[in-house]
């Protein structure tokens, strides 16, 4: 039998009992709707995420206290031996470094003339705009100071500004943060939430009157960007060698950001796979539909099969029509599938425009790949059947 | 002179069923040669053997035992694939309920043997419009067999089995579901075709049609009862 | 027709397909089974989330150095400030009246040593009212004694695990350990309580506070805990905590109270959020199977064409043929919601023998609403069929056009 002749027969029998193939389909259909979309929403929920985590750009290093940050407190946490600004100073010189920034974190109130804001403080080097380029929208940046001498100047965060001082100019004003008189002589321009966290409601301050403002005594993060003459894990090395010597123990612990990215990628892969996986369970019902409707087709139509049988159709021949049907019916449930897909994903990025989607055409390809392989599978046991009639007993049976 | 070898020989064919705990001899040692361009009929009680004897020259049963020799060549060790083969290329058959398939038009349904075979659409329209018009099918070719009489879909179920120009035609009561007209009409089809060299065998209840063969087999208990030649074939 | 007869009518029929009535009953199970699996996955996960952050009473306080007034943001979880939380304001605190126990909490991580073994451990400066607020109970020896806010002591209570690092089999009570430049005789082994979501305290060494603010040089604390006698004017003593501190601070609001109510209940929200979602992306198979029950009952009505007509020739109702067909629909939905039910309760049984300390159950709610969500999808869609069917003229489903040709 020609290809052409066998679609045209499997075509012909789909098309008979429209109705009865469209319901099968579209039971295939939504399935194929709902994991596409679940696919789309995860991996465009990791592209978001990955997004906002190299934020602070990709090529970077962190190292904080404590041996081991199991908890993910550790540089929080009141440490024995602290990362100092000496220590951060000494990572300065090692090849490949580009930028070093000594980070400190708190809450205080920040206070211009009787405005008052109790918001965060970020003590920060003077690379700091550089290193996770934080473009400054007016004046300029901390300047580069000495280590425990810095000037007390500040920057402010876009909403930090607008909070103290609305439109008026900040630039050369006297704000008090933390009791402490710092003039501000820059802005950061508008950077929005990172996980939920305001990057604009900060004001940043030199990393040593931070110390000063929170009575501390050591570092909670020093942040390392790197030029491309050096690879993460060779600058890992080495700024693990340099406190080594310096502190004579590893006290500390090192992240490079591509570990961190791929150990998120890898939670959002699961992640993915998890909720498509819970979305292939209506796929698999779909799938059962199929084999249930093409069970009573087989049963319907046994007497066609006699029919085909005795004018010389082998038990291959039906198999492969049989088969040709359910597939054909499986593929038109993918059609309907990615149909459905389209109208919802045009609704919800009218309605919800935030909701990261990634619909890529590769994806699509799969899912009218998977359709077809759904109809093999299920339609695999009643074209065996239909094979497999006594073309006697298939004649007679009217 | 050398004897001609027959196309059909049939040596000591059984086919038995098991029904309950009853076996049940449908055909009991059967002995049976056709040769080429004969016409038989089949005549018997019911559940004497007639079908079975028809679906095992048919190739579509398999003998319990003995040997079914079709030109010559034995039938019994074919995998299912050569008998499909063989009934494609050389056996026809026609049906008392005609079996065309409803979703297809008269023509479609003459094509399916040709489809099945794997012919190219070029070579098969030749192929159907000489049947077409030699059944007088013409102006009903694009009509789905609802639409058209018990006749015209019989004529169209003949159709199918010759398109493939068989060596033997098997009908199995072809005028059980027609009136007399156009039984007659369907059954001197049936004849033309014969006359035309294509072995006929026809099951038939009807005494008037069986009389019309030229051999005329009487079958009880699955076995053949007498098998007499009614006249030469002219 | 009477309910038992028509029920006795139904499953003839469906024996009589059982291959097609195996088949949708197992579509409507697999997606009842979905639903109920994964919503009890979903339960026995957030029970055991809250069951974790739960270990404080309701009448548990959290106080916070610093305070943020950003809208929506994240507590100034960093503990650092620009005002210290201290020693005095916790003894203030614990003045007040409705208050009966306060646990100051500084917390770090330490180098703790015994003969040649060392171990960074998980250091906390607390006082006895900690081992209450925290339940934390003693394997052997006993607490941390009750002292002043101020006093120090060399003693420490370790958990299990840290015990087993730094002395193997030895005995650890009455012995002496080095951290920084302090050593403290261990008084106390924790209890293991298994893994936690928040601070592994079997790795966690709890020495006094005050000398915690030594080794750590600080004076600031980390947390402060707040016990109250009784839940009655909640509010209005979280309203005079934060009014004394102010007082105390120069007539600065800079601390923030976390109630674990609050902490729990967002939790509790996101929790029954995600369990929600899942169980709805599970039903969507529901609404496939409903396709199939829909599919499959116009195929039977079309071939029962003239079952019907006869039916309807004996005199039967429009009404009674329609429920013929509804009544088989909701047979199969509800058979087939049950049996997705067992299956689930079968494999959460498993899930509960494997991981004992995940309370998987699926509440009851859920299965009551899948089998429900089932036989209303099975008579929604067999609806339009049933309808099919009723509406048949008897001559017409008696001479049924199509079962005769071919």
């Amino acid at each position: 039998m020609i290809a052409q002749d066998a679609v045209r027969l499997i075509w012909n029998s789909v098309y008979h009992s429209l109705g009865k193939s469209l319901l099968t389909a579209l039971g295939i259909g939504i399935g194929i709707a709902a994991v596409s979309l679940l696919t789309s929403l995860g991996s465009g929920l990791q592209l978001h995420m990955l997004d906002q985590f190299s934020m602070f750009g990709t090529r970077i290093i962190a190292v904080n206290p404590g041996k081991d940050i199991t908890h993910g407190i550790g540089g929080l946490l009141s440490s024995v031996r602290p990362l100092s600004l000496d220590d951060a100073q000494a990572l300065d010189s090692l090849p490949g470094v580009a930028f070093v920034v000594p980070v400190v974190q708190g809450v205080g109130a920040i206070e211009y003339g009787n405005r008052q804001r109790n918001s965060d403080i970020l003590g920060v080097g003077a690379q700091m705009s550089k290193a996770w380029q934080f473009k400054v929208s007016m004046g300029r940046f901390l300047p580069e100071d000495s280590n425990s001498h810095s000037r007390p100047y500040a920057v402010l965060g876009y909403t930090m500004k607008q909070e103290l001082f609305a439109n008026t100019n900040p630039l050369g004003k006297t704000i008090r943060v933390g009791g402490l008189r710092f003039k501000v002589i820059g802005v950061i321009e508008k950077k929005g939430q990172m996980l939920g966290f305001d990057m604009d409601d900060i004001v940043y301050i030199p990393t040593d009157k931070a110390l000063q403002l929170f009575n501390r005594e050591g570092l909670m993060e020093i942040d390392i960007t790197f030029n491309t003459a050096t690879t993460s894990a060779q600058l890992a090395e080495r700024v693990k060698r340099v406190l080594i010597e310096r502190h004579g123990d590893e006290d500390f612990s090192i992240t490079t950001q591509d570990e961190m990215l791929l150990t998120m990628g890898n939670v959002l892969n699961v992640l993915t796979i998890g909720v498509a996986a819970l979305g292939s369970i209506s796929l698999f019902v779909g799938a059962v539909g199929i084999a249930t409707i093409m069970t009573t087709t087989v049963r319907e139509r046994s007497a066609e099969i006699g029919l085909l049988r005795a004018v010389g159709a082998s038990q291959r021949q039906v198999l492969g029509l049989f088969l040709g049907e359910a597939v054909l019916i499986s593929l038109l449930g993918g059609v309907i599938g990615l149909t459905l897909l389209a109208a919802i994903a045009a609704a919800l990025s009218l309605f919800i425009p935030a909701l990261p989607l990634a619909l890529h055409p590769f994806f699509l390809i799969l899912a009218l790949l998977a359709s077809a392989v759904i109809g093999l599978l299920a339609g695999v046991i009643p074209a065996y059947h239909a094979s497999r009639l006594n073309p006697i007993d298939a004649l007679r049976a009217e | 002179m050398i004897e001609p070898k027959a196309m059909i020989e049939l040596q000591q064919l059984c086919r038995s069923f098991q029904i309950g705990d009853q076996c049940v001899h449908a055909l009991d040692h059967i002995d049976l040669k056709i040769e080429g361009g004969e016409y038989l009929s089949v005549m018997g009680p019911s559940g004497s053997g007639k079908s079975t004897l028809l679906n095992m020259l048919g190739l579509l049963d398999m003998p319990s035992d003995g040997e079914y020799l079709l030109n010559q060549t034995a039938t019994s060790q074919l995998s299912e694939e050569g008998r499909a083969t063989l009934r494609r290329e050389h056996i026809g058959f026609v049906f008392q309920s005609y079996h065309l398939i409803p979703r297809l038009t008269a023509r479609e349904n003459i094509e399916l043997p040709l489809i099945l075979a794997g012919i190219a659409p070029k070579q098969r329209k030749p192929l159907i419009d000489k049947v077409i018009t030699r059944l007088a099918l013409t102006d009903r070719a694009a009509h789905a067999p609802n639409q058209l009489s018990g006749g015209q879909r019989q004529r169209v179920a003949i159709g199918r089995a010759i398109v493939m120009k068989p060596q033997l035609l098997l009908a199995d009561e072809p005028t059980g579901n027609l009136d007399s007209a156009s039984g007659r009409e369907v059954i001197e089809l049936l004849e033309e075709l014969n006359d035309e060299g294509i072995t006929l065998l026809v099951v038939t209840h009807d005494q008037s049609i069986g009389d019309r063969a030229t051999r005329e087999l009487k079958m009880i208990d699955g076995r053949i009862a007498s098998d007499r030649v009614t006249r030469t074939a002219s | 027709m009477r309910t038992a007869d028509l029920i006795a009518f139904n499953l003839k029929l469906i024996e009589r397909q059982r291959l097609r009535s195996a088949m949708l009953l197992a579509a409507i199970a697999i997606s009842v089974m979905a639903i109920n699996l994964l919503t009890g996955i979903g339960e026995g996960g957030k029970q055991f989330v809250l069951g974790e952050f739960n270990l404080l009473g309701k009448n548990v306080l959290i106080m916070l150095p610093g305070k943020k007034e950003t809208t929506g943001g994240i507590p100034p979880l960093t503990g650092e400030a620009t005002r210290d939380l201290t020693l005095r304001d916790a003894e203030a605190i614990a003045r007040l009246g409705n208050v009966s126990a306060v646990a100051p909490l500084i917390a770090g991580k330490m180098e703790i040593s015994h003969g040649t073994l060392s171990r960074e451990a998980f250091t906390i400066g607390s006082n006895r009212a900690f081992f209450d607020i925290r339940q934390l109970e003693q394997a052997h020896g006993k607490a941390l004694p009750k002292l002043p806010f101020e006093q120090s002591q060399a003693v420490c209570v370790i958990g299990s695990k840290l015990r087993k690092e730094l002395f193997g089999t030895k005995p650890a009570l009455g012995q002496w350990l080095r951290a920084g430049d302090s050593r403290f005789r261990v008084i106390g082994i924790l209890k293991d309580k298994g893994e936690g979501l928040g601070f592994d305290m079997n790795e966690a060494i709890i020495v006094p506070v005050a000398n915690a603010q030594a080794l750590f040089n600080q004076a600031g604390l980390f947390r402060v805990f707040i016990e109250l006698r009784s839940l009655d004017g909640f509010q209005k003593t979280q309203q005079r905590i934060l009014a004394l501190l102010k007082e105390r601070h120069e007539g600065e609001e800079d601390v923030t109270i976390i109630t674990q109510d609050s902490l729990l209940s967002a939790f509790e929200n996101i929790l029954n959020t995600l369990t929600l979602a899942v169980a709805g992306i599970a039903g969507i198979s529901m609404l496939v199977a409903g396709i199939l029950i829909m599919n499959v009952s116009l195929i039977a009505v079309s071939q029962r064409t003239r079952e019907i007509g006869l039916l309807k020739a004996l005199g039967c109702p429009a009404r009674t043929v329609a429920l013929i067909f509804l009544s088989e629909a909701s047979i199969m939905a509800l058979s087939g919601a049950l049996l997705g039910i067992l299956i689930s309760e079968l494999l959460l049984y498993v899930a509960r023998g494997l991981y004992p300390t995940i309370p998987f159950t699926t509440p009851f709610w859920a299965q009551a609403g899948s089998a429900l969500i089932a036989t209303i999808t099975a008579l929604l869609f067999a609806a339009i069929p049933a309808q099919k069917a009723a509406n048949m003229t008897p001559v017409d489903a008696l001479l049924d056009k199509k079962a005769g040709q071919a």
